[in-house]
């Protein structure tokens, strides 16, 4: 389903070459819910942008349900970000000038997928992230979890074969923290998405079928 | 999607409305400068093109001492005591020149033509040889002129066929005159000779008295001066030097001669607009396209987000472009009416100034006006996409993370 082959990352500053993710093989079997645990600064969010499609690697693969998605046109990728995955940004993520129900419908409207009633599936999905009451709310009207909890809306709204999610709970509450996993551990079982998440919560990541624990930019273990 | 987009610009302008406005105000004073300088420059050089020679008379032949106005029209000569003889080209026999008509003109007052206090020029002319005024009818009875009739010149109200009394006597409203952008023109009240002449006693002697003896002019066979055509192949020197050494006691006028002065004074005024819309237009763009890298660098998180999301490049470019395109495209519209506007409230005073300075103004006409309006507007625009699109273009390239995590 994902697999990773010798990715590097490294960016150029005005100090010098920073590596942050140096030379990583990753394999994901498609239904799994991996746990990705490191340090900060270890390269965790570098990885994740990379196979998420949004940031190019400097060296190496991503293959994603058989597509090298590093090999594809700028317009192709955007397509298959699109459509194939959803991604949970560490920080906040959605645009201030949209209502949340705008927000999480707007990938859907990226998608030309008209014939589907993209709205009601919008209100449904944050109806279930416990926001049926915010969909007119616009950003700056919601706390960091119901942003959030909209952030992760919007990632499913396309019905993604990949969910990658960067610390999606690391400002909130043990309580939301937990309503919020539980609803990433839901679509994880019942759709079969693959889910990848990040967290610095051990606990967490126990329940996870597979650890990948990151220091310096390499697996570690 | 395509109205998510739109109003994903909208209210991104709505965001910051101060800013928003002072660049529509910008852009508004910009495309209103170009505007109003594009529109008054053709109608300035539309109205240069002015005189008798607008007229269809390349030449003026007048009394020596006659004082002319500097439009050279021979509707604008001052009405003078001094008089030719009717004949005195013909008799002369000049090969150099085409057709001549000979014009009678008396400047009367109180004699019941517009309002009270008014001034009119009552101009005589030759049915059968006029090529001056004539062809400018654009409405007129379905008859012959004939004795009594009067030509109403394109700024005098009167119904085609109505009752006009000059000095108390009766005189019908024959035909109309369209507008010629000569003043003089536009107001005169035209007639044949005989017809002037029948009025010669009124003007002279009765009503307000005091007047004295009846104008020279209106005896039969003399007349105020001509105006005359090149004949074909000759050129204004030949004619001129022709006229002069075979006809005494006459001034000739020749177009060009007599408008350069103010062509000159014109010519610097339009290079003046010009440099005025260069430098409007350079600086506006320069402002906008500065405004709008900064603004592309303040959405920059937003836009790595649209990409993230699956935006492609050229959607991500849109919004920019969509939203640039409509502060500009608003700011070009509203400096379009701005320009209407000003141009509603000065035309008095300007039209007044420059007929003072002898130019005849006349207006460009409507199409091109509306060609010149949506000229600014698309140029606004324009200058919008211009300014948006390289910083966009930019930033659209960079790779999601980076734009979202903002970084530099
Ligand atoms: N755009 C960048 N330019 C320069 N250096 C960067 C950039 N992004 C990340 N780094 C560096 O790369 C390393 C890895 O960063 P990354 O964000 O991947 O860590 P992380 O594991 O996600 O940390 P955290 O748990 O704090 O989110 C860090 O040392 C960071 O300073
Ligand atoms: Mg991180």
């Amino acid at each position: 389903m994902l697999s990773c082959r010798a990715l590097r990352k490294s960016y150029v500053t005005e100090r010098g070459e920073v590596l942050a993710v140096a030379g990583i093989d990753l394999e994901v079997e498609a239904g799994r819910y991996a746990a990705i645990i490191g340090r900060s600064g270890s390269g965790k969010s570098s990885l994740m942008a990379m196979v998420g499609g949004l940031s190019r690697p400097s060296d190496g693969t991503v293959v994603i349900d058989g597509t090298d998605i590093w090999g594809l046109s700028d317009d192709r990728l955007a397509a298959f970000r699109n459509g194939r995955i959803g991604f949970v940004f560490q920080f906040a993520s959605l645009l201030p000038t949209l209502r949340l129900v705008d927000n999480v419908a707007l990938p859907a409207m990226l998608g030309k997928r008209g014939d589907v009633d993209v709205y009601g599936k919008a209100a449904t999905l944050l109806a279930r992230m416990g926001l049926g009451d915010h969909l007119d709310a616009y950003p700056s009207e919601c706390s960091a979890g119901e942003q959030r909890r909209a952030a992760i809306a919007r990632a499913l709204i396309n019905d993604p074969v990949l969910l990658l999610a960067d610390e999606p709970t690391s400002d909130l509450d043990e309580q939301t923290e937990i309503e919020i996993m539980d609803e990433l551990l839901a679509v994880n079982r019942e759709l079969g998405t693959t889910l990848v998440l990040v967290t610095h919560n051990l606990s967490l990541a126990e329940q996870a079928e597979q650890i990948v624990h990151i220091a310096g930019g390499v697996i570690a273990s | 999607m395509r109205w998510l987009l739109l109003s994903l610009a909208l209210q991104n302008l709505g965001r910051r409305k101060a800013r928003s406005l002072l660049l529509i105000a910008a852009v508004a004073l910009g495309s209103g400068v170009v505007f109003t300088g594009a529109v008054l420059m053709q109608s300035i050089d539309r109205s240069m093109a002015v005189g008798f020679t607008r007229l269809g008379a390349d030449m003026m032949v007048v009394p020596e001492g006659a004082l002319t106005n500097i439009t050279a029209s021979l509707l604008a000569v001052e009405p003078s005591e001094l008089v030719l003889d009717a004949d005195v080209l013909a008799k002369a026999r000049l090969a150099s020149l085409g057709r001549i008509a000979a014009q009678k003109i008396v400047r009367v007052e109180h004699s019941g033509i517009g309002s009270h206090h008014d001034s009119a020029d009552l101009i005589g002319f030759e049915p059968a040889r006029d090529f001056t005024v004539q062809p400018w009818l654009v409405e007129k009875l379905n008859r012959p002129l004939q004795q009594g009739d009067v030509i109403l010149g394109a700024a005098r109200d009167g119904v085609l066929g109505s009752q006009l009394l000059i000095f108390g006597k009766p005189h019908v409203v024959y035909g109309r005159l369209g507008r010629t952008g000569v003043g003089t023109h536009e107001r005169g009240v035209f007639m044949s000779f005989a017809t002037l002449e029948a009025l010669g006693e009124a003007i002279g002697g009765g009503m307000g008295g005091g007047h004295g003896a009846k104008p020279a002019v209106l005896a039969p066979g003399k007349v105020s001066g001509f105006l005359a055509e090149l004949a074909p192949g000759a050129t204004p020197l030949q004619a001129r030097f022709a006229i002069l050494s075979n006809v005494k006691g006459v001034k000739v006028v020749a177009g060009d001669t007599t408008l350069s002065g103010i062509r000159q004074g014109l010519a610097a005024l339009l290079d003046g607009i010009l440099a005025l819309m260069v430098l409007m237009f350079i600086s506006t763009a320069l402002m906008v396209s500065v405004l709008f890298s900064a603004i592309v660098t303040e959405r920059r998180a937003e836009l790595g987000l649209l990409k993230a999301i699956g935006a492609r490049r050229a959607q991500v470019l849109g919004v920019m472009v969509t939203e640039a395109m409509l502060a500009t495209g608003i700011g070009g519209i509203l400096g379009v009416v701005l320009g209407v506007l000003v141009m509603r409230l000065f035309e008095r005073s300007l039209v007044y100034y420059l007929e003072n300075v002898g130019v005849p103004f006349l207006w460009v006409d409507l199409p091109r006006t509306i060609a010149f309006a949506v000229g600014a507007i698309v140029l606004a625009c324009a200058i919008g996409v211009a300014g948006v699109l390289y910083p966009a273009w930019r930033a659209s390239r960079r790779d999601a993370y980076d734009l979202v995590r903002g970084g530099a």
